[in-house]
């Protein structure tokens, strides 16, 4: 079943386009990975989705519902969850107050709690206030404030970019169990043969167009893929 | 402790200026510019409470009168013009608050006059410390400004709406990915920060006397009070606001009545040369 449909999407922040003509569809219970260059359009692409940039053209197709109407604050609220690359929690408010500002959540105490068992972590540190917290605390907390809503989509986007090394393995094994929570997750990655490794699918942008897409094993086992846009896979 | 009686009349001034700044840092926190028509916000409050204190008898009731429609024509300044400004440039939006300053100030010159107006309040016999003499009315005042300093914090930390209120603050795009309504977190901005300016000026008001020009006057250090505690520091403002107050008031047998005022402009500018983020400003980080 589809559950994202993305349909010859162009757009920018001024006159010049970054998107120029995008299609792409998740299923439902998938992780893919969105990947390409620097400046290729990946991060634009997930802020065109959840309605974060001021120009878009083509449809953005959730559910089955035209989301182009909708302003950001509807389409989460639709189901759409979203995980910015940087200043991805309210660094004034503490642990707790990040999770209970989130508008539109059902049996809210009961959801900071569901969440306080995924990440305990956070749990033991809600008093907290989120701007003296690591990177690694920080994506914690980040990934708990958009899954507060139950999004059924998640919108990840350079998830790992602030991490330390050592905790991008941890990141990802969280990315990798998001489907058996019930959310879909489409991912924008640099580190794209990791990403690509805990995904379904991938797709490959190159000037703000899908350059290639398939079965992220395939891309993964591209020579072209590997050759330009992924590097060689290193070994030992 | 001629100085220990000017220290308690600064508290108490530093309170009316801690309001007003704290209108101004909540306004240039959330909606991110200097609103100049704070000062004429509260002379609308001055005049509000002094409308209903002649119709009532009851200060009470004046300050009612000043938080209701200080809170409302804050909030019609913000549906008329802020909200349909709010993608416009910094520039644009203050000069915009600058012109609504002078509408509001012209409307209540032709409808009061230029005159000076006092509230008819009942002299009271002062309480004595040692040498230090409090008013029933300064001790009412500054119980009145606590109350409110109050009221506006419980709503920002311990509600909903002002929890929405300072995550907008701190970002608003994350918020709006929170699925908060931007619209609605800008209506509780202008209905508080309208309120608080109204509260600033029914005290000023009682304190002193009320021209159409008097809130206008009152800018300089509510700006100067905003940017010592730290733009968009709600509890900056206020200790500001104090510190200011006291200053002023301390300073006046070295500089006279007349020039306290420039102490304030003295404050400010090295504020933005040592120490431009304020007392309790944060370092914006990059975004």
């Amino acid at each position: 079943m589809t559950l994202l449909e993305i349909e010859e999407v162009r757009g920018g922040y001024a006159e010049v386009d970054i998107l120029n003509g995008i299609s792409l569809t998740l299923q439902k219970g998938e992780i893919l990975t969105v990947a390409g260059t620097n400046g290729a359009g990946k991060s634009t692409l997930a802020k065109a989705i959840v309605g974060l940039l001021p120009r878009v053209q083509g449809r953005i197709v959730f559910e089955g519902a035209d989301m182009a109407p909708l302003p950001t604050e509807a389409r989460i609220a639709r189901g759409i969850g979203y995980v910015p690359q940087v200043a991805n929690v309210f660094g004034s408010l503490s642990i707790l107050e990040n999770l209970q500002v989130v508008v539109g959540v059902k049996d809210q105490g009961q959801r900071i709690a569901e969440l306080f068992e995924v990440f305990p972590l956070l749990s033991q540190r809600k008093r907290t206030r989120a701007g003296s917290l690591s990177g690694g605390e920080r994506q914690q907390l980040a990934f708990a404030r958009a899954l507060m809503t139950r999004p059924r989509l998640m919108i990840l986007d350079e998830p790992t970019a602030a991490l330390a090394p050592a905790k991008v393995a941890d990141a990802f094994e969280l990315i990798h169990r998001l489907p058996n929570l019930g959310v879909s997750v489409l991912v924008v990655e640099q580190r794209a043969r990791q990403s690509l490794a805990i995904s379904d699918r991938g797709c490959i942008l190159d000037g703000g167009q899908v350059a290639l897409a398939g079965d992220a094993a395939s891309l993964l086992a591209d020579d072209r893929a590997a050759e330009l846009y992924l590097g060689r896979a290193t070994h030992g | 402790m001629f100085y220990a009686q000017l220290l308690v009349n600064g508290l108490v001034q530093g309170l009316v200026i801690g309001l007003a700044a704290l209108s101004i840092t909540l306004v240039f926190g959330i909606a991110r510019f200097p609103n100049a028509a704070t000062g004429d916000f509260m002379t609308f409050g001055a005049y509000s409470a002094l409308s209903a204190h002649k119709v009532t008898g009851s200060i009470a009731m004046g300050g009612l009168a000043a938080i209701i429609a200080t809170g409302v024509i804050s909030l019609l300044a913000y549906l008329a013009v802020f909200r349909r400004l709010a993608e416009r440039s910094v520039v644009a939006l203050l000069v915009a608050s600058i012109g609504i300053a002078f509408f509001i100030r012209a409307v209540l010159g032709v409808a009061f006059g230029h005159s000076q107006q006092v509230f008819q309040v009942p002299l009271s016999r002062p309480y004595v410390f040692g040498s230090v003499r409090i008013t029933p009315l300064d001790l009412q005042l500054a119980l009145v400004a606590l109350a409110a300093l109050a009221l506006v914090f419980a709503i920002l930390y311990l509600t909903p709406i002002g929890r929405q209120m300072r995550a907008v603050a701190d970002n608003r795009d994350l918020a709006r990915v929170s699925g908060i309504r931007p619209d609605r977190v800008m209506i509780a901005l202008w209905l508080l920060a309208g309120s608080v300016a109204g509260v600033a000026g029914m005290m000023l008001g009682i304190k002193t006397i009320v021209t159409p020009e008097f809130g206008w006057e009152m800018l300089l250090p509510a700006f100067t009070a905003a940017i010592l505690g730290g733009i968009g520091s709600p509890v900056g403002a206020v200790v500001a606001g104090l510190i200011l107050g006291v200053v002023q008031e301390v300073s006046t047998p070295l500089v006279g009545f007349t020039y306290k005022i420039a102490l304030a402009f003295i404050i400010m500018l090295a504020v933005l040369l040592i120490r431009p983020r304020g007392l309790f400003g944060r370092v914006e980080g990059a975004r």
